[in-house]
């Protein structure tokens, strides 16, 4: 080996080193310690009268492999009464936890939420009341009327995201991404 | 029943999932499947479909896009050692000839009577060169247009340095060529590729197909085995970019090739025991540290993505660099860039990419031996079709039931998205030890960087990715080939490789790992005669060590296990007669299982499906058996191989009750392993009827079977053979002029399990293609080669069973390819 290559090789086996020793020792598992969803969704259901019916239901692994939380807090309604409700989405795996709701009313044009009720046991009317930018129905604030007969039954809450599909005022299931898909339980009383 | 009407298939009418309206049926989990759609299908009958390709192989046909001359030439000689005229075997033996502005290098190695052969080569003047440990290099003209050539070369044993030819490929290739199966793209070959990805680039070779993810993601499957059964090779050191996922394509230039060979089979020994399926092996010819600066230019248009890609290289010697002398240099620049893909009713919404890339080599040749170090940085922002990024199981239904919404054509990016970089530094070194051989280290440093954007939730309104990965990959290999004793001739080495990943972003997918890794191996080759026998041995050591995770709900262990076990093949070759070769080979390999195997908990980008890995799954291991036979005639080639491959403790993604979210329901997979069994033919043949016209065909055919359950595996790819006719010729100012013809005929993929949507079959589809094109014309008083071809001429409807998008959309229709390249200097 001649003297210049002899310094070549040790000027490389240097740099490899070095490359070497940077690259080792420093993986990690840390992917933002915070996830970046929503973990829970609450339904406030406020009757003309008397206090709000809280209700929510929680992710606690976001999109991990467990399923959610039971739903917390029983939504019971007066047979024939009226509520007026809220949906808020919030990330609580985060400290302070982020209210996702004011994201979705900022891109309006591009959310609804759909508010689909089962068919079998006692039935409620769900209304729209807000609009987007482009008077198509939001979603955020509706109106409940409790049907006539009493007894269990479920709410779905879906929050649809339009991104490639268009919004359609018309439709009645989201037709884009689904961001929430939840079922609350509620029972009517007399 | 399975009816016809449940094959997935390129209708415009019902452009998605005809015949499944109803086709969820049932609450969840039943949803999920496909439910006992069909009956057992009669597995080897469609192998006709190889016979009958073999019979137009002898009819004569080939896809092998191999320069043709007007002739074909056959030159042969023997080696002799100059002084005491003893016949000189395994000599690198390389036939060069310039076709325009491009060198095509044939390689052969003298056999153990100093025999050399070359088949069908140009009429025309060809530059050979020799090489051989301990003996000066040879090189002489030879002159074929006349007639065929036998001559005697005698190699006088080295006392003076000469510079060092340069050649595309290296030693490990020699040692395996003749008892493995494989195929070698040449710069003529590549070039007539240009532009397209590496999984594009070979898929028309025996024995290879692709994952496609629209024009922007092509991954390599070899004998129906993909991802980390599949090894890429770059410029001798292993490409490590996050292959385990079936969306993430080879981050390599693929401009920056100047030999791409496909292994298929185990070939463990030399390059790793995860090999499984086959390595890809990308080669660069090494640069030469005398010679004046030249270049080229390469431009290339697409008409379906409305792609272009420039490339720009720029290489010389005589640069005097303080302290080293002179060296050589390489430097390339690559751009491509593409919008929306077109399928022929439709544009594919966000599948466009961008991509830049550059690299810087320098080399040098000295009478110790020689020294190249590369630095290449290959980055791409790329689109992943709207549609497959379904939100949850009931958006993916409705993808897929919904006819394809026509999105405009934009070169815009959106989400969801992926940006790639990966860094890569490359030094290698050979020392020329005289007679005691020649001694090679490469030490490899690679840094991938992958981020992938979601288009869901919150993380929408914000720019950082859902995924972040990056991945830090030393690796040091060192190998002797040493000079012949006792008649045997081959390699011994060792090699390490130390890994570290961080898991960033959002999102988790996978943990942060540590791996390290070290081998030892040996590969030796002995001839007696017409008889080649040839073995090699490995021993591994797998160490993984899994970062703690724990937030948000997900629980992902810290822990360490390591694995270690041996691989080895044994093969023979005998010359049955003149031109005839038959092989027989065996191969045992095994690979530990990978983090995203044992760990991954999440769901996939771009398929809304939701993979759980087994911390507990074991090794896996395989034994394959191949046996092929090959003819080189004076005007007919033939290449013809069959193999069963079987692999136990085989992991794969079974699938299981639905994962229930906030976001709704996701299918979902669990990684498990059982006994699986892969067996398959392949055909490459070639036959030059006339001076001017080539027939040319290949074809393959897999089956691989869950041998636990009886049903097929998933992602095997379907039948297919390519049939293609090829018209050459000469003129003065035009060069040297080809028009081809072919066409690609698939057979449906009804080779599938059930139990889930993704695996729906697929209908047959057949494909035309053709190309027109010179190397060497003058235009504008300049040499170029031009070339334009046409894939899916008669813009076809169809959908492969290896595209990740044909739940959803056709896969692309017409794409007219204009290609340039003009040499500098």
């Amino acid at each position: 080996m001649s003297m210049r290559s002899r310094r070549l090789f040790t000027g490389a086996s240097t740099v490899a080193f070095a490359f070497a020793a940077a690259a080792c020792g420093d993986s990690s598992t840390a992917p933002g310690g915070e996830q970046e969803l929503i973990s829970r969704v609450t339904l406030t259901l406020t009757p003309t009268t008397g206090a709000p019916i809280v209700s929510f239901i929680e992710d606690a692994d976001g999109n991990g492999p467990q399923a959610p939380s039971a739903q917390s807090g029983a939504i019971t309604l007066t047979r024939g009464a009226t509520y007026t409700g809220t949906v808020k989405f919030e990330n609580r795996l985060v400290n302070p936890p982020e209210d996702i709701t004011e994201e979705v009313e900022e891109e309006d044009d591009e959310h609804r939420v759909y508010y689909t009720v089962s068919t079998f046991g006692s039935s409620i009317t769900v209304t729209t009341l807000d609009t987007d930018g482009s008077g198509r129905p939001l979603g955020l604030q509706y109106r409940v009327v409790a049907g006539p007969t009493t007894g269990p039954g479920a709410l779905r809450v879906v929050l649809c995201h339009y991104d490639d599909a268009p919004k359609v005022a018309s439709s009645t299931s989201c037709q884009g991404d689904t961001d929430i898909d939840v079922s609350f339980n509620y029972t009517i009383v007399n | 029943m399975m009816t016809a009407s449940q094959y997935l298939d390129g209708d415009a009418a019902n452009p998605g999932v005809p015949g499944r309206q109803p086709s969820f049926p049932g609450p969840m989990p039943s949803r999920f499947l496909t439910t006992s759609l069909h009956a057992r299908v009669r597995r080897w009958r469609p192998l006709a479909l190889g016979l009958a390709a073999l019979a137009c192989a002898l009819v004569g046909v080939v896809a092998l896009p191999a320069p043709l001359a007007a002739q074909a030439r056959h030159l042969h000689g023997v080696l002799e050692d100059s002084a005491t005229a003893r016949p000189l075997g395994g000599a690198m033996v390389t036939a060069a000839w310039l076709v325009g502005a491009t060198e095509t290098v044939r390689q052969t190695r003298s056999d153990g009577a100093g025999r050399f052969d070359f088949r069908d080569l140009p009429a025309r003047r060809v530059l050979l060169r020799v090489r051989l440990l301990g003996y000066a290099p040879a090189e002489r003209t030879v002159d074929l247009t006349a007639d065929d050539v036998l001559l005697k070369v005698t190699l006088a044993e080295r006392r003076v340095q000469l510079s060092e030819v340069a050649v595309t490929a290296d030693t490990l290739v020699d040692a395996l060529e003749r008892v493995v199966a494989m195929s070698t793209l040449d710069r003529a070959a590549l070039d007539a590729t240009r532009g397209q990805t590496l999984g594009e680039t070979i898929k028309n070779l025996p024995g290879v197909s692709v994952i496609q993810l629209g024009p922007s993601i092509a991954k390599p499957v070899i004998r129906g085995l993909n991802s980390q059964r599949v090894l890429v090779m770059n410029g001798g050191v292993r490409q490590e970019d996050q292959q385990w996922g079936t969306e993430h394509a080879p981050n390599l230039d693929s401009f920056d090739a100047d030999a791409v060979t496909v292994v298929r089979g185990a070939a463990t020994v030399l390059y790793g025991p995860d090999a499984l399926g086959g390595v890809v092996r990308v080669d660069q010819a090494m640069v030469s540290d005398t010679g004046r600066m030249r270049g080229e230019v390469a431009l290339n248009g697409f008409s379906n993505s409305r792609q272009g890609a420039m490339s720009l290289s720029l290489q010389g010697g005589g640069l005097q660099l303080p302290g080293i002398g002179a060296t050589g240099y390489r430097l390339r620049l690559t751009s491509r860039v593409a919008g929306n893909g077109a399928s022929p009713d439709y544009f594919l919404s966000n599948t466009g990419f961008r991509e830049l890339n550059g690299s810087a080599t320098f080399g040098v040749q000295r009478g110790w031996g020689t020294s190249e170090l590369a630095i290449s940085h290959f980055g791409t922002e790329l689109g992943v079709l709207r549609q497959a990024h379904a939100g949850n199981f009931d958006d993916l239904e409705r993808a897929m039931n919904s006819a394809p919404r026509d999105s405009s054509f934009t070169y815009t990016i959106d989400r969801p998205s992926q940006r790639v970089s990966h860094t890569a530094a490359r030094w290698r070194t050979t020392f020329d030890a005289r007679d005691a051989g020649e001694v090679e280290v490469v030490y490899g440093f690679q840094f991938n960087n992958r981020r992938e954007y979601d288009n869901h939730g919150p993380l929408r309104f914000q720019n950082v990715p859902a995924f972040h990965l990056r991945l830090f990959t030393n690796s040091l290999d060192a190998r002797w080939k040493h000079p012949q004793w006792r008649g045997l001739l081959g390699t011994v080495g060792v090699s390490g490789m130390v890994q570290g990943n961080q898991t960033l972003g959002k999102a988790f997918l996978i943990p942060g790992f540590d791996l390290r890794q070290g081998a030892v191996y040996a590969q030796e080759e002995w001839t007696a005669g017409r008889l080649m026998l040839s073995a090699g041995a490995r021993a591994d050591i797998f160490s993984q060590t899994t970062i703690a995770f724990a937030d948000a709900g997900i629980r992902s262990p810290a822990g360490t296990k390591s694995w270690s076990g041996f691989s080895g093949s044994a093969g023979a070759s005998l010359q049955l007669a003149d031109g005839w070769t038959a092989s027989l080979r065996a191969a045992r390999a095994w690979r530990p299982p990978t983090v995203n195997e044992r760990y991954a908990q999440g769901v996939h980008h771009g398929t809304a499906q939701y993979e759980l890995g087994a911390p507990s799954l074991r090794a896996e291991r395989s034994l394959g058996v191949e046996t092929g036979v090959r003819y080189a005639g004076e005007s007919v080639s033939l290449d013809v191989a069959a193999y069963d491959n079987t692999v136990n403790d085989f992991i794969y993604l079974q699938p299981r009750e639905p994962v229930l979210t906030i976001r709704g329901a996701f299918p979902a997979f669990n990684y498990a392993q059982t006994e699986a069994r892969l067996r398959g033919v392949e055909l490459a043949a070639r036959w030059s009827a006339r001076s001017w016209l080539e027939l040319q065909a290949t074809a393959n055919a897999v089956r691989g079977t869950n041998r636990a359950t009886g049903e097929p595996l998933f992602d095997m790819p379907a039948d297919r053979a390519l049939v293609q006719a090829r018209i050459t010729g000469q003129r003065a100012r035009l060069g040297a002029w080809h028009v081809g013809l072919g066409s690609l005929l698939v057979r449906r993929q009804d080779g599938v399990p059930e139990g889930t949507i993704y695996t729906l079959p697929t209908r047959g589809y057949s494909l035309l293609q053709g190309e027109i094109g010179t190397a060497g014309a003058t235009l504008f008083g300049r040499p170029m080669d031009v070339s334009v071809s046409v894939t899916n001429a008669l813009d076809t409807r169809y959908r492969d069973y290896l595209s990740r998008y044909r739940l959803f959309v056709n896969d692309p229709g017409r794409d007219v390819v204009m290609r340039v390249r003009v040499p500098i200097g």
